[in-house]
């Protein structure tokens, strides 16, 4: 018999929905024994029945739930709280859904500036009032999933990498526990030189480093060490597999979507220490919060406080 | 410069008791010079606020700001790193990496809503046990005046 799937977006790019496009020819194969029941993305299955005769929203019974996207809106509480009802094993699919991600940047201010920001005070936007009819109500901050209905697996990343996507469905359609998250720091599978000292000052971000072409990554420098800012000190790894995480494979600095290396970590904190400690100036990040949690800001970001 | 012993005791025995609030400060000592400058108020029987809990590291820098900020959100009134002097570190620059730590937990204090002044990093050397007692009273005086650690009330 074949495994239902359910699968929702909340806020989200949809990028993590790609991800599991390009998965690539192991699909075909997970395809056969996946009898997929509702997928926003891909299927016109309509919340409230299809000519719209129901009065709740409802999503039908799945052996798997995928959520991608932090929780936003009172509709997507609903729904969180519905899909968990309806599956058995409910899984947080990409950054968005497991920390909260790039629309949880957002949680650095409060809904209604938010809202006055977007809708009336940028320079650029011609305020027409605020909408405000037949739209779900916004919720005070953008929250992770597993922090309004309980998760049984994280897939973190952004977006999430193919192989942990299909390694997760694999592992649930043979019936074998789902992979566990890397217990180590990107800079712990990191191969680059380091030598715990800085050379120079820290440089802009699209700088480039010392680049060795065609020489392997274990005989060029640590690129936090060159002044290229790089969040492998405070994030969690497992990126690459069993290999080198993937952007430090392109030689390019962590970014930090695999998130926060646990869940009281605070990366923020972590960074400063990081950068202060090989003898580079913390003062020249100009949003530490922002930058350090870049797709962690659901619980970890708030509005400034004010004294 | 420091006081003498006898000096010390009878400035302490004078100082009005009016401040009822007894901060807790964590005190973290590197082992090489403030440990045993602590060590040597110690045995010189200088006095000081009984406010400092004192843990010993190997090294003020192998003190992590999330040590110092773990202490602070979790409701101590003040954090002090003390080391040895510059130049003097057992481990050659140990205390200019505490320095350069020190920056980066002033900036972040604010972001975590706490006085700044709740924190300070002051060389000690293992000679300047009168010194020792003077940075603990300075600074027990300075968190007094703060009041007790925002976070502790929460």
């Amino acid at each position: 018999m074949a495994a239902r799937l359910a699968e929702e977006w909340f806020a989200i790019c949809g990028g993590c929905e790609v991800t599991i496009l390009d998965i690539g020819e192991p699909l075909l194969d997970v395809l056969k024994q996946v009898e997929i029941v509702h997928m926003p993305v891909i299927m016109d299955h309509k919340l409230f029945g299809q000519t719209g005769e129901n009065a709740e929203m409802e999503i039908p019974a799945a052996d798997v739930g995928l959520i991608s996207g932090g929780i936003r809106s009172e509709e997507h509480k609903k729904l969180a709280l519905e899909m968990r009802k309806k599956c058995t094993i409910l899984i947080s699919l990409g950054s968005c859904a497991c920390f909260g991600g790039i629309p949880a940047l957002a949680n650095q201010y409060s809904t209604q500036e938010m809202i006055e920001k977007v809708y009336r005070g940028s320079k650029s936007t011609e305020s027409n009032g605020l909408p405000h009819e037949q739209i779900p109500e916004l919720l005070d901050r953008v929250y992770a999933v597993h922090e309004v209905v309980p998760v049984d697996a994280y897939l973190p990343g952004c977006p999430t990498t193919p192989d942990m996507v299909a390694n997760a469905l694999v592992a649930i359609l043979e019936g074998k526990p789902l992979p566990a998250l890397s217990s180590k720091s990107v800079c712990d599978e990191c191969p680059t030189k380091r030598e715990k000292k800085a050379v120079g000052t820290l440089k802009r971000r699209y700088d480039s480093p010392d680049f060795k072409p065609g020489a392997p990554l274990s005989e060029m420098r640590c690129l936090m060490e060159q002044g290229i800012l790089c969040l492998g000190p405070a994030t969690r790894g497992g990126c690459g597999g069993d290999s080198v995480p993937r952007c430090i494979r392109a030689y390019m600095p962590c970014e930090g979507c695999f998130g926060p290396l646990s869940e009281k970590a605070n990366p923020m904190v972590d960074m400063m220490g990081a950068l202060s400690s090989i003898g580079l100036d913390p003062k020249q990040i100009p949003d530490r919060a922002a930058t350090f949690n870049r797709f962690a800001g659901a619980g970890r970001l708030r509005p400034a406080l004010r004294r | 410069m420091g006081m003498s012993p006898v000096q010390s005791v009878s400035a302490a025995a004078e100082a009005p008791p009016a401040e009822t609030f007894q901060p807790l400060i964590i005190a973290l000592c590197c082992n090489w010079c403030s440990y045993a400058g602590a060590d040597l108020a110690g045995v010189s029987r200088i006095q000081y606020p009984p406010s400092i809990r004192m843990v010993r590291v190997m090294c003020s820098g192998m003190v992590h700001p999330n040590l110092v900020i773990e202490a602070l959100t979790k409701g101590a009134d003040g954090v002090l790193i003390c080391g040895c002097h510059p130049g003097d570190c057992h481990y050659q620059e140990g205390n200019l990496k505490a320095e350069k730590r020190a920056e980066a937990i002033r900036l972040m204090l604010s972001d975590f809503g706490i006085e700044e002044e709740r924190f300070r990093l002051e060389w000690v050397s293992a000679a300047e046990g009168p010194r020792f007692a003077q940075v603990v009273r300075d600074f027990t005086e300075q968190v007094q005046k703060l009041g007790p650690n925002p976070y502790r009330t929460q």
